[in-house]
C-alpha cells in the first residue's frame, strides 16, 4: 500500500499549493498596486530593487490633487456614518427584539422587505430629495440615507435576541426605566454586535461610490473613491501616481479587515444564512 | 420611542423613493425643470420596450450575469471544499481570499486597468490564452469580459466565506457515521456534503444573480469619465443606461421607468430565493 499512502501525503501538498496560488492571484493585484506605487514612473512594468523606490508619487498626488482633502472628507463622513448607524440602528433593533408593542411583526416585514430594494433603483428619487433639501454637494447628503441600514437593524435584532429574557421583566417597566435598562444592561452585553456593525457601516461608506460620484459635482466635496476615479483622467499617462491614490484608499479598510476579521466574516456568514 | 429614528430614516431615505419610483416613472419630467412634471400613464414603459438603446442593455447585463454566476459559483465552491479539508492556515487563506471583497471597487477597477492594458502582465497572460494582446477595456469584444473578470475577483471571496460556513454547518456525526459505512471520499461528498449544501448553492447562485444584474461602479470607472458604457456601449448595463437617462439625457421619467423594471426583477429573485430556501428563523 505505498502508493496510498504517497497519495495521502501528496493530496495535502496539492491542496496547499492551490491554495498558495489562488491566494497569491487575490492578493497580487493589490501587492501590484503596492509596488508600483513605489516605483518612479520611469520604471514603471519593470522590476527594480527596493533602493531604487521611492515615495515621490504620493508627494505628487498630495501637491497636485486635493486628496489630503478627500481623505479628510472620506473620514469625516465615514466617522458620521458610523456614530449615526450605531445609534438608529441599535435602537431600532432593540425595540423590534425586545419591546412589545402593537404592529412589532408588521415593522420587521418592512425591515425586511426594505433589506431587498437595491440603491440603484431608488437613486432618482433619492437625487430629487437631496436637490430639494439643498443638499448637493455637502457632507449630510453622503451621511444622512446611510445612516439607517436595513441589514445593520436585523443583525442587531437578532444580537438583542440572544440575550436571556428575564433579564428585564418586561411587562412591569414603563418607558422612561426601558431606556435606562436599554442602555445600562441591554447595550453593554451587545458590545459585539455594536462592533460588527461599527465596522461593515464604517467599510461601506468608506468604500461607497454610487451616491457620492451623483450627490457632489465640485472637487472639494468629494470623497476618495470619487476623487480616484477622477485622477485616471487627470494623471492619465500616471499609472505610478495614480496607483499612489489606490494605496491610500485602500489601506486603512484593509487593516480594518485585518484586525476585525473575527467580527466580519461571522456577520457575512449570517447573510447568506437568511437569504 | 427606540424605534422612532429609523422609521424616520427609513420613510424618508427608503419607503418614500420606492414609491416615488413607481410615481416618476409614469410621469415626463421636464428636462430643464425638474418641479414640472406630466402624467403621461405607461408611455414610458411602451417606449422603452422599442427603445434599442435599453434592449441592449438588457442584453449586455445577461450575458454579463450568465458569465458571472457560473464563474463564481464554481469557483467559490471549489475553494471552500479545500480549504474545508485543510488543517492549518484555514483562516489565513479565507482572509487572503476575503480582501479583495474588502476593497473599494473603484480601487480594484483602476489596479486592473492597469493589469489589462496592452503588454501589461494580465493581457499577456490573455494572449497566451489566444486573447489578442490589447487593452481589454477599450475593446469592444473585451470590455465586457473585463468587467467579469473585476467582478468575479471583487466576489469570490464574498461567497467563499458563504459556502465555508454552509460547510460547517453540516454535522460531524454524518461523516463519522458514513465512514463506519464504509462510504469513502466520493461518495461522502456526493451524497452528504452537496445535499446539504443545496440551500446555500441555491442562495449562491440567486443572490449571485441579484448582485450582478445591479453592477455599475466598475462600469463607471472603466468608462474613465467618456460617455458612460464605453467603448460603443460594450459595458452599457441595464444600471448604466438608467443612470445615463437620468443623470446625463435629464431624462429622470423615463429613467425611473427602468429603475422599476429593475425593482421588480430583484424583487422577484428575492421572493424566488426565500421559497426555495427553509425559512430559519434565527
Amino acid at each position: 500500500m505505498t502508493s496510498a499512502s504517497a497519495t495521502r501525503r501528496i493530496v495535502p501538498l496539492s491542496k496547499y499549493a492551490f491554495l498558495t496560488i489562488f491566494g497569491l492571484l487575490m492578493l497580487g493585484p493589490l501587492l501590484f498596486a503596492l509596488y508600483t506605487s513605489l516605483e518612479s514612473p520611469a520604471d514603471y512594468m519593470h522590476l527594480v530593487g527596493f533602493s531604487k523606490l521611492t515615495l515621490s508619487n504620493y508627494r505628487y498626488v498630495i501637491d497636485n490633487a486635493q486628496i489630503l482633502r478627500w481623505y479628510f472628507n472620506t473620514a469625516f463622513v465615514t466617522a458620521g456614518v458610523v456614530i449615526g448607524a450605531v445609534v438608529v440602528n441599535t435602537m431600532a433593533g432593540y425595540a423590534l427584539a425586545r419591546i412589545r408593542f402593537p404592529g412589532r411583526t408588521v415593522a420587521f416585514v418592512i425591515v425586511l422587505a426594505v433589506l431587498m430594494v437595491p440603491l440603484q433603483a431608488i437613486l432618482i428619487p433619492l437625487y430629487l430629495l437631496i436637490a430639494r433639501f439643498g443638499w448637493l454637494n455637502s457632507y449630510q447628503a453622503l451621511m444622512v440615507p446611510f445612516m439607517v441600514n436595513p441589514f445593520l437593524i436585523f443583525l442587531m435584532r437578532q444580537s438583542f435576541q440572544t440575550l436571556p429574557p428575564d433579564l428585564e421583566d418586561a411587562a412591569a417597566v414603563d418607558g422612561a426605566r426601558r431606556f435606562t435598562m436599554f442602555l445600562k444592561i441591554a447595550v453593554p452585553l451587545t458590545l459585539t454586535g455594536i462592533a460588527t456593525q461599527a465596522v461593515l457601516a464604517g467599510t461601506w461608506t468608506w468604500n461607497s461610490f454610487m451616491i457620492p460620484v451623483t450627490f457632489t459635482t465640485d472637487p472639494s466635496h468629494y470623497v476618495l473613491t470619487v476623487g480616484l476615479n477622477s485622477l485616471q483622467s487627470q494623471f492619465y499617462t500616471l499609472a505610478t501616481v495614480q496607483m499612489a491614490g489606490v494605496v491610500l484608499l485602500t489601506v486603512p479598510v484593509v487593516l480594518m479587515f485585518l484586525v476585525f476579521q473575527r467580527l466580519v466574516i461571522p456577520s457575512v456568514a449570517t447573510t447568506g444564512i437568511r437569504g | 420611542m427606540l424605534l422612532m429614528p429609523a422609521a424616520l430614516l427609513l420613510g424618508l431615505w427608503f419607503i418614500y423613493p420606492i414609491v416615488e419610483s413607481f410615481v416618476l416613472s409614469l410621469q415626463h419630467v421636464d428636462e430643464f425643470n425638474f418641479a414640472h412634471r406630466t402624467y403621461i400613464g405607461l408611455h414610458n414603459f411602451s417606449q422603452l420596450v422599442h427603445d434599442p438603446a435599453f434592449r441592449h442593455s438588457l442584453y449586455i447585463t445577461l450575458v454579463f450575469v450568465v458569465f458571472v454566476v457560473p464563474a463564481q459559483t464554481v469557483l467559490s465552491l471549489v475553494l471552500a471544499s479545500i480549504l474545508q479539508s485543510v488543517g492549518v492556515g484555514r483562516a489565513l487563506f479565507r482572509a487572503a481570499f476575503f480582501v479583495p471583497y474588502m476593497t473599494s471597487t473603484v480601487a480594484v477597477t483602476t489596479v486592473f486597468m492597469k493589469l489589462f492594458v496592452s503588454g501589461a502582465p494580465l493581457a499577456n497572460l490573455g494572449a497566451h490564452l489566444g486573447v489578442p494582446n490589447t487593452t481589454w477595456y477599450a475593446d469592444v469584444h473585451l470590455a465586457l469580459p473585463f468587467l467579469v473578470v473585476v467582478y468575479v475577483y471583487m466576489y469570490v471571496g464574498f461567497y467563499i466565506v458563504i459556502f465555508v460556513s454552509g460547510m460547517e454547518s453540516i454535522p460531524r456525526e454524518l461523516y463519522e457515521a458514513a465512514k463506519v459505512d464504509g462510504a469513502h471520499a466520493m461518495q461522502r461528498f456526493r451524497f452528504i456534503t452537496v445535499p446539504s449544501l443545496r440551500p446555500f448553492v441555491i442562495f449562491v447562485v440567486v443572490a449571485g444573480m441579484i448582485q450582478a444584474i445591479q453592477i455599475f461602479d466598475q462600469a463607471y470607472v472603466v468608462s474613465g469619465g467618456s460617455i458612460l458604457g464605453s467603448p460603443a456601449g460594450a459595458t452599457s448595463t441595464l444600471v448604466v443606461f438608467i443612470y445615463q437617462q437620468a443623470f446625463r439625457l435629464n431624462a429622470l421619467g423615463y429613467g425611473s421607468a427602468g429603475a422599476v423594471i429593475l425593482l421588480l426583477i430583484v424583487l422577484f429573485g428575492t421572493l424566488v430565493t426565500r421559497r426555495l430556501i427553509p425559512e430559519r428563523e434565527a
